[in-house]
């Protein structure tokens, strides 16, 4: 096999894999402030693509006033998730099952929603990442310049997102609120602030990966179903539930397992062995590849 | 004694007001929900209907089953635009002697169990003369039967060869839209004669419209004793191609044979460009539509493709049908809109043939009934296929230039 050949499925697998590791990290971020998974999260991507789209294709809106419009937007859409169905669901003594039953309906209102406004057909995303058929070329590798723009701004988000929970006070607080909530109600912490912030910043961050995703899936309902929301989910998983760094490498790990399934083995089973491989990797590592504690920790 | 110190007892009447006002509430919400329930469902049952300029007999309807959502959902506003406008010329000039046409589109999401839902109401509730559609192969495959148990004309634009009529004996089931294995023996024809290509690679979608695309591309590359090079695989949704066009490229292939839907195409040019696959590149007839072109951008440039309609042949038939569906939709139209705007013109000739809306005598005259339209001169052959038009095209980034129109 030609290094060529290598490096282009490895570029290929890194970038789309980034970009599932930002739709895990939405489950990553609600699961740490409620504990409980959200069968809707591909959902924000999808929304946040066509906002975009509308703002800017269809409304000639400036780019930055389209994405700010767009990601405010999704943000509003988070809170709304916590006080129009999470906090319903709790106040009327509902649990973990009902919330997964709401959030998978509200999963399907999405996509048909869309489709009555949009219909069916997928559109072309604006060339603001960079036109589709331009390319990098480094010796024999051609790059589409797409790939940079977008590997660029997941790693502008993932920056931002390590000095936001690391090296300013909310980030602790949301931190301290995912370890132990009582814990840190006792702190001082507003448990409140920090649980709507996670809801906001869940939303944001898929909503985002959408925008990013859309150059490469078309701003189409693809973007809020089929496996792009499971591979999300196997990002999540394969980072522990705990890291979101970890939930990046997980996306990147499943980005590059499907591109040298499809190139060493055969493309009719690429799904097919990614997911055996999840599997096997949940069952070795059930608290994820980058979490070493055990149960008994 | 003031209200705050006021105790409540059993038998209160204030515990038998704040019952009663319960209960109204309750009564209220239920009414309430009813009604909304109610209209749901007749909206939901209405479908949509285009209603003709009346005609002194009672409206002939027709039902539409097209899919707006799911895998061909690019196509179904070019099914119904393209009935609906011949059916309201043929109302605005008559009607079929004298009662209008009545069109009923349904959204089938190109899926065989919504299909078959929508064609138990054609028949049953609507009591449709004819049925145009499902379009997609797959979808008629799984309710070509029911129109055949009822009686009723079943006229598709879907092409899969498996439902030609010596393999479903359907007597009910006609197409209005040229055969995929028409169609694939002219690609080959067109790569091994006039590209002189000696080593095909395919890159194929996962539904049964590409299967069995494959399949006849098999078949026709085996008489001219072509081995293909290479098939790769993509299933539908499909945004990554790098390790099947990667391998394509290994493989050395000389010419490139696309057997997707259009956004998958879109994704193949994509990588092929990417990775500089420098063949041609020469398509089915799903990349010779406008979606495949706005999504692939300037990547389409170069992409021979076949069509069932071009809007640069100059054939006065084809061009009197692009002038009059700009006209009335402010688009230009596209395959297969031209396909079930012809359909629409047979059934009216088939009926006043018949003299009869009746189901078995308009199938009857369906069989032996003979229409020139934007496709040419129809008329059903042995496999019930209407027409046997193509056209081979490269897209030059605005249009499609004809390199060659069969027949």
């Amino acid at each position: 096999m030609v290094l060529s050949n290598l490096l282009q499925n490895i570029i290929g697998g890194v970038s789309v894999g980034a970009t599932y590791g930002l739709i895990g990290l939405g489950v990553v971020f609600l699961w740490q402030s409620i504990e409980r998974i959200n069968f809707a999260n591909i959902s924000s991507a999808m929304i946040a693509a066509y906002l975009f789209y509308t703002f800017y294709a269809q409304l000639h809106l400036p780019f930055f006033i389209s994405l700010v419009a767009s990601i405010a937007i999704i943000a509003v859409y988070g809170l709304l998730l916590r006080y129009l169905l999470f906090e319903p669901i709790n106040h009327h003594g509902g649990g973990e099952l009902e919330f997964v039953v709401a959030t998978v309906m509200l999963s399907t209102f999405w996509l048909s929603a869309i489709k009555a406004f949009y219909g069916g057909v997928p559109r072309p995303f604006p060339p603001v990442f960079g036109e589709a058929t331009s390319f990098v070329r480094i010796g024999s590798v051609s790059i589409p310049f797409v790939y940079f723009s977008v590997f660029f701004v997941v790693l502008v988000l993932i920056c931002a997102l390590y000095l936001l929970l690391w090296k300013t006070m909310i980030g602790k607080m949301l931190r301290a609120t995912a370890q132990n909530k009582e814990t840190a109600s006792l702190m001082g912490i507003n448990v409140n602030m920090t649980t709507s912030l996670a809801f906001m910043l869940a939303t944001t961050i898929v909503g985002i990966g959408g925008i990013l995703l859309a150059p490469t899936y078309f701003v189409s309902l693809d973007l809020g179903a089929g496996p792009i929301g499971v591979k999300g989910f196997a990002s999540a998983i394969m980072g522990g539930m705990i890291n979101p760094f970890g939930t990046i490498v997980g996306g990147i790990t499943i980005g590059l397992v499907e591109n040298f399934s499809a190139l060493f083995i055969s493309s009719v089973y690429k799904d097919v062995i990614s997911f055996v491989i999840l599997v096997v990797v949940i069952i070795w590592k059930p608290r994820g590849i980058f979490n070493w504690t055990t149960k008994e920790d | 004694m003031s209200t705050c110190n006021r105790i409540l007892k059993p038998g209160d009447y204030i515990q038998k007001e704040v019952f009663v006002a319960r209960f109204c509430r309750k009564a209220f919400v239920g009414l309430v929900i009813l009604a909304l329930l109610g209209g749901s469902i007749s909206i939901w049952g209405c479908g949509k209907t285009g209603s003709s300029t009346p005609g002194s007999s009672t409206p002939i309807k027709i039902v539409l089953s097209a899919p707006f959502t799911g895998t061909g959902s690019a196509l179904g506003e070019w099914c119904e635009k393209g009935a609906r406008l011949a059916v309201d010329e043929i109302n605005a000039s008559g009607g079929v002697k004298g009662a209008s046409f009545d069109l009923i589109t349904y959204d089938d999401a190109s899926d065989a169990s919504t299909a078959a839902t929508i064609i138990r109401r054609a028949i049953s509730s609507d009591k449709a003369v004819a049925i145009f559609g499902p379009n997609m192969s797959g979808a008629v495959l799984g309710v070509n039967t029911l129109a055949q148990q009822a009686k009723v004309p079943m006229l598709v634009g879907a092409t899969a060869t498996s439902l030609r009529y010596d393999k479903t004996k359907n007597d009910y089931l006609f197409r209005i839209k040229t055969d995929d294995g028409v169609k694939g023996a002219e690609l080959v024809k067109y790569v091994v004669e006039v590209l002189k290509a000696k080593k095909p690679g395919i890159i194929v979608g996962s539904d049964s419209y590409c299967t069995s695309g494959l399949a006849d591309l098999k078949q026709d590359f085996d008489t001219y004793g072509i081995k293909i090079v290479d098939i790769e695989n993509m299933k539908e949704g499909d945004k990554d191609v790098t390790a099947q066009v990667t391998k394509l490229k290994k493989a050395g292939i000389d010419v490139l044979i696309g057997m997707t839907h259009e956004p998958e195409g879109a994704v193949v040019m994509l990588k092929v460009r990417e990775l500089k696959l420098t063949v041609p590149c020469i398509g089915e007839s799903a990349w010779g539509v406008p979606m495949f072109t706005d999504l692939a951008g300037d990547a389409a440039i170069g992409v021979i493709s076949l069509q069932v309609l071009n809007l640069a042949d100059p054939d006065p038939r084809v061009q009197k049908f692009v002038d009059a569906y700009t006209a009335k939709w402010g688009t230009e139209p596209s395959d297969p809109a031209n396909c079930y705007y012809d359909g629409v013109y047979l059934l009216k000739k088939a009926i006043e043939m018949a003299g009869s809306t009746d189901g078995v005598k308009i199938d009857e005259a369906l069989k032996t009934v003979e229409y020139t339209g934007v496709q040419g001169l129809m008329k059903c052959d042995a496999l019930h296929n209407f027409t046997n038009t193509c056209y081979i095209s490269q897209f030059n980034g605005k249009t499609w230039d004809i390199l060659s129109k069969i027949p």
